[in-house]
């Protein structure tokens, strides 16, 4: 009886590389001790030994699974130690907790992505995991959005896309400088010049939560409906597990019963977007 | 009900015995009131029988305070919990809900739930703010406890609820099965009458049925009147025998200290971007009404509030959630 599964131990993963993204966002990419796979949308606890832990999504394919990359933006105290890490060192793993996107329900179907910031990260695990079953898909629209042109993160990512069949992926940041040519505004800006059969489809939308708020309310006003929105919600997930309250979002643990959630599940929680 | 019956003074001995391989701890009278002791032999004569209600909630004994979750776990001495009321008892459903789900078992949490027996106590009288059978709680224990103990005229009466407690008592050589059904209807009579006195109060309290719907209206200035005494201290969350909110804390070595947290406390929802749905202390204060009689028995098909009162004993700024409901029910 001792012996068994403990529910609070991380596994150990060796970190290989560190990418800087943006001058906030790093991707840590990590080789597992043990045998760890993910299915995309779950999330992970990451650790930084003797100093914090905090939930992030794989931002890497679910089908590698002896590497694991996970993006992070410098935001808080863990994080900011995060980003002084060199490869060479280990980190800890718990997980993966949470219920992620239904990419089977997604067959047959348009996809239309709405991304802001680091909200890119989760949605490139799941573009990898889209891409792999393209066959069984119609269309994937990516609309992403940044601060500046310097805040997009995996800039190479856009140009494959574009050059994917049934791939298609755009972008806008909300200030642009000299480098910058292309669309400026909000995110929900770029839903103008996209082409979407709504009664076919899919919304997906990851970002920072104001962001998520008026993506949300645009997807509406386009038509679609509630249960074809699917959110993927950013709380205080401390455990994993659906046990430390701190992530409870009305009857929900966001951390077990989410991230992604359709719309539909949470609108009657006026508190969602807090 | 199936009981067994043994001389109080036997009863004395066989704890006496069982101190020599089990762990026992008590609901004992001390100057401040009563509250679980670890007993050493010269304490069994002490044990209180059929009072409520100990001071330290049920929950203290599975969820520590602070422990290490990723230390390795010793073997412990099998332990007895002896004189618990039922509504801590009741809250056990919803702690074993959490921690013994089958996605992710807390070993630690079911290590000592299979490691304990619980012997609750009927109680006979009560405590000013008791309200359990308001919340269709009775004042004895017909299910999770592993056995009900009565003392009855110098006879402990000890009512088998569960297997387990059926292969302890039978154990206990001087303990007979209980034939006689004058002595059960007399247990029974005990049972009206402390159900007919917990009646007798709290007569306008809205029972847990219509608390969620009460909770849940629209009724903000209720509790930003009732929350302006309110400190954040937790003391509400740390007596509540249903309350186990945790914090996780790291340590050198990947390891990992749960320690008790509360949803009262400031920044208890904050995430690192600096959002925080429950920065107000109105919000912070409405949401544990809202966890208790709103979203827990939703998610969890269990009571989450079981009438103790003691977050009302213990609140220091004198908020009276009983009150608070009578208010919303007007």
């Amino acid at each position: 009886m001792l012996n068994e599964k403990n529910i609070y131990n991380p596994i150990h993963a060796k970190l290989t590389d560190v990418i800087e993204e943006s001058s906030l966002i790093k991707t840590f990419v990590l080789i597992p001790e043990e045998e760890f796979s993910f299915k995309t949308g779950q999330f992970i606890e990451l650790s930084v030994d003797g100093i914090g832990e905090a939930p992030f999504t794989p931002s890497s394919s679910p089908l590698i699974t002896e590497k694991l990359e996970v993006t992070v933006m410098k935001t808080g105290y863990v994080t900011e130690i995060m980003h002084n890490l060199k490869p060479g060192g280990y980190m800890g793993i718990r997980g993966p907790y949470g219920r992620g996107y239904p990419v089977e329900k997604f067959f047959g179907k348009e996809i239309l992505i709405l991304g802001g910031g680091c909200g890119l990260a989760p949605i490139r695990s799941l573009l990898y995991a889209l891409e792999n079953v393209k066959d069984k898909l119609v269309k994937v629209i990516l609309c992403y959005g940044s601060k500046t042109p310097a805040d997009c993160i995996y800039k190479p990512l856009f140009d494959r896309l574009n050059n994917t069949e049934k791939f298609e992926a755009h972008r806008t940041v909300d200030k642009a400088d000299e480098s910058w040519s292309g669309s400026v505004g909000v995110v929900t800006s770029l839903l103008n010049k996209v082409k979407v059969n709504i009664d076919n489809s899919v919304a997906v939308v990851c970002g920072p939560p104001i962001m998520m708020k008026f993506g949300t309310i645009r997807l509406l006003e386009m038509g679609y409906r509630d249960e074809q929105i699917y959110l993927s919600m950013e709380k205080n997930m401390s455990c994993g597990l659906g046990k430390c309250g701190h992530c409870m979002m009305g009857e929900f643990f966001v951390c077990k019963d989410g991230p992604v959630f359709t719309y539909n599940e949470i609108k009657h929680n006026p508190e969602i977007w807090k | 009900m199936q009981y067994y019956s043994i001389k109080k003074e036997e009863w004395d001995k066989t704890l006496e015995q069982l101190l020599l391989s089990h762990t026992i701890f008590a609901a004992v009278k001390n100057e401040f009131g009563l509250d679980y002791e670890l007993i050493k032999p010269e304490d069994i004569a002490g044990i209180s029988y059929n009072i409520p209600k100990p001071a330290t909630p049920l929950k203290s004994f599975f969820l520590p305070v602070r422990e290490n979750v990723t230390a390795v776990r010793a073997p412990q001495k099998p332990r007895i919990i002896l004189g618990i009321p039922n509504c801590d008892i009741e809250g056990l459903s919803l702690l074993d809900s959490i921690y013994l789900d089958e996605d992710f078992d807390d070993i630690f949490y079911r290590d000592r739930r299979e490691n304990t027996i619980l012997i609750s106590s009927d109680c006979f009288g009560k405590q000013e703010h008791c309200h359990c059978l308001t919340y269709d709680i009775k004042p004895y224990s017909e299910r999770i406890s592993d056995l009900a103990a009565v003392l009855l005229d110098g006879i402990i009466m000890l009512r088998i609820i569960t297997g387990k407690g059926e292969d302890f008592v039978r154990k206990i050589p001087q303990a007979h099965q209980v034939t006689d059904e004058k002595i059960m209807a007399s247990i029974n009579d005990k049972h009206k009458v402390a159900e007919e006195s917990l009646k007798s109060d709290h007569i306008s309290l809205p029972g847990y049925s219509k608390t969620g719907s009460l909770v849940s209206k629209p009724n903000m200035e209720i509790f930003v009147k009732y929350s302006s005494h309110c400190v954040s201290c937790g003391a509400c969350t740390t007596v509540c025998p249903t309350c186990t909110c945790f914090l996780l804390i790291e340590k050198p070595g990947f390891e990992k200290v749960k320690q008790m947290d509360a949803c009262q406390y400031p920044g208890f929802e904050r995430v690192a971007g600096g959002e925080d749905a429950l920065f107000e202390l109105k919000n912070r204060f409405r949401n544990r009404y809202l966890c208790k009689y709103v979203w827990k028995p939703e998610k969890f098909s269990s009571i989450a509030c079981t009438g103790c009162g003691r977050c009302i004993e213990a609140c220091i700024g004198k908020i009276n959630k009983n009150e608070l409901f009578i208010e919303l029910a007007k």
